[in-house]
């Protein structure tokens, strides 16, 4: 839900609530004006009544000539007088002339008459508003008023908020488009708002201190790249050096080639590491469109000498032409490091496999049997001290970066590596 | 042939100082940036070794102020920084090449021979040995007049060993050459040797002297 929305939403439920505690709260004291009124008048018209009934001797007699239409005079006995109590009451009545029952307001009294020492009951009615009427009249009236209420406060919010929103949602946008380690401070929207400009200056301090400690890392790995590349550097040379000055010992030269090798060794492991933490670090940002099955290509050739040297089969199927947007130097190690492990993992006399389909390509080669947890960290089977194990680690860092799928699956004594495009 | 080296690692500068003249080149050395741009802006070299990151400033500096001082000096850049970004700039720049470290030393040395190759042609393209001649900017081998045909790969392999020859070279230096980093196979050993013997098979039935030595089972060298 929308934010605007559920203020609106909320909004207007609360100013339903009130309108509608409002209403009832006007109607019921509404009818208590009307009725006060009513009863102040049948007060004044019973007392009139009484002082006139004692004024005149004959009225018991002239009674019924005498009273009104709105007057009702029973005779009752001394106990009954007492137990009446005065009341005001709505009640309907029937008036014949209008054919149909009619709301009124009635007073019920009682009171003796010293002429004759009769007590009588006296019921006073008088016509008074029609509450239905009045209800259904306030209903309408009031709906009106509300939905017109209701209606403003929807397209008034909605301005409003929009309008007061607006730096939000543009600062959300530019959040969205920023990147770490893109080298431009991205803009902040320009807002007289107290709260959006501390957000503004929130979003402001986080980043840049996200972002010091981006390139502190980015700037670490570099250094941490050069301070062991360099040491290597000398020891290779230096023991070159010795190599080529002791040439025809050779009781020199081996011990010296296997140390070279060793360091060769711990050379393309530092590097591996280093390219590992690079990728995961986003430190790849150029992307263009790659066309995967000519890179697939071009790294076959690259292996083609080496294939050939362990006398793998290596069939291409598929003519699907597959491209993404990815840096071109990641998708070249993605698939070296693929092809470099089928041809490592493979048998004397195996095969390799690359199959391009429409939206996946699929390295397979000839081995014995499944791997379990393919894609950990060191999971080097053949516990080959020459290879670093890091490369389906490398293969599963740039599948992750741009969100490829890579599934191994191990059928027909073939180990099957499946990139799928999203 | 002056080379000037810049390099802030001193031992390193060291190594290198004393295998260029070994193989009797002139050396200049520059230890930080100062005393290294001076020294490329005023003097002419045949060569610069130029390490990117130094004490004082950033290698790529120095080459933009070279170019602008309108000095192309057959720079190749030394960096530990495996970066596209630098290499693309530096390249850019002006630079001639560029080699991450750590390096072998023949590998430098043959890279150091292309660039010099480059700048006057003809002068050293064509190496003789024997009845053979080699011609680096042709890439082509002739064995009495005639091509034996070999295959991009072999061409190479032929022509670093020839570039580094009297010199033992490593069968890791010779794949890396060749093959570039990815070959970093546990086989490469046999790999390299099953290569090199389908090189020496084709070099010997086409009546050459060319000879590979295989040196202890750890590299080959060429004679003359």
């Amino acid at each position: 839900m929308k934010l605007i929305n559920h203020l609106i939403h909320r909004i207007t439920l609360f100013f339903t609530i009130v309108m509608l505690c409002w209403s009832a709260f006007y109607f019921a004291l509404q009818m208590k004006e009307i009725h006060d009124g009513n009863d102040e008048g049948l007060t004044n018209l019973k007392q009139e009544f009484i002082a006139k009934a004692n004024r005149l001797p004959d009225f018991a007699e002239n009674m019924e000539r005498e009273s009104p239409l709105n007057l009702i005079v029973k005779e009752i006995s001394q106990e009954e007088a007492e137990t009446v109590m005065e009341n005001f009451q709505t009640t309907r009545v029937y008036f014949s002339t209008e054919l149909e029952q009619e709301e009124v307001r009635m007073l019920t009294s009682a009171f003796f008459c010293t002429l004759n020492g009769k007590h009588y009951q006296i019921q006073l009615f008088t016509s008074t508003v029609e509450s239905d009427d009045l209800i259904e009249n306030m209903l309408y009236l009031m709906l009106g008023l509300w939905i017109a209420l209701i209606l403003t406060v929807i397209i008034v919010s909605r301005i409003i908020i929009s309008r007061a929103n607006k730096p939000f949602y543009q600062l959300l946008n530019e959040l969205k488009k920023f990147r770490l380690d893109s080298h431009a401070m991205m803009n902040f929207p320009q807002t007289k708002i107290e709260e959006y400009r501390q957000l503004n200056r929130a979003i402001r301090d986080l980043l840049a201190k996200n972002r010091e400690v981006f390139t502190e890392q980015k700037q670490f790995i570099e250094n941490s790249s050069h301070e062991l590349q360099t040491p290597l550097a000398i020891v290779i040379a230096k023991l070159e050096m010795l190599l080529e000055k002791h040439q025809n010992q050779q009781e020199y030269v081996s011990e010296i080639a296997s140390l070279l090798n060793t360091l060769n060794r711990m050379k393309r492991l530092n590097s591996s590491l280093l390219l590992l933490s690079k990728i995961r670090n986003c430190q790849f940002p150029e992307t263009s469109a790659v066309n995967l099955r000519e890179v697939v290509e071009s790294v076959l050739a690259d292996f083609e000498d080496l294939a050939a040297c362990k006398q793998l089969a290596v069939e291409t199927c598929g003519d699907a032409s597959l491209c993404m947007q990815m840096n071109r130097e990641l998708a070249h190690i993605l698939f070296a490091n693929l092809i470099k492990n089928a041809i490592a993992h493979n048998e004397a006399g195996g095969k390799i496999v690359v199959a391009c389909e429409e939206n996946a390509i699929t390295v397979s080669n000839s081995g014995k049997q499944a791997v379990i947890n393919v894609f950990g960290r060191y999971q080097n089977i053949r516990n080959d001290e020459n290879s670093s194990g890091l490369g389906l680690s490398i293969v599963n860092a740039i599948a992750g970066l741009y969100k490829l799928e890579v599934t191994y699956r191990f059928e027909q004594n073939m180990h099957h590596f499946r990139i799928t495009l999203k | 042939m002056k080379i000037l080296i810049i390099e802030d690692e001193y031992r390193l500068l060291k190594t290198i100082e004393e295998f260029l003249l070994s193989e009797k080149f002139v050396v200049e050395k520059a230890i930080n940036y100062h005393s290294a741009i001076e020294k490329a802006v005023i003097y002419d070299y045949d060569c610069i070794l130029l390490d990117i990151s130094l004490p004082g400033g950033s290698g790529l500096k120095i080459l933009e102020e070279m170019k602008r001082e309108n000095k192309t000096g057959n720079v190749i850049i030394i960096s530990a920084k495996n970066s596209l970004d630098d290499k693309v700039s530096g390249l850019d720049l002006g630079a001639d090449d560029y080699l991450t470290k750590p390096f072998h030393l023949p590998e430098l040395y043959a890279r150091i021979k292309a660039v010099l190759r480059r700048k006057n042609p003809g002068g050293n393209a064509v190496v003789t040995l024997g009845n053979s001649t080699l011609n680096l900017n042709e890439r082509q081998l002739l064995v009495n007049s005639i091509d034996p045909k070999l295959t991009r790969k072999e061409f190479d392999m032929l022509a670093f060993l020839v570039t580094n020859k009297n010199r033992l070279v490593t069968k890791e230096a010779l794949a890396e050459h060749v093959w570039g980093d990815n070959i970093d196979l546990a086989d490469n050993f046999d790999f390299v040797y099953s290569q090199v013997k389908n090189l020496r098979k084709k070099i010997k039935e086409s009546g050459s002297d060319i000879v590979i030595k295989n040196v202890y089972g750890v590299g080959y060298k060429m004679t003359t």
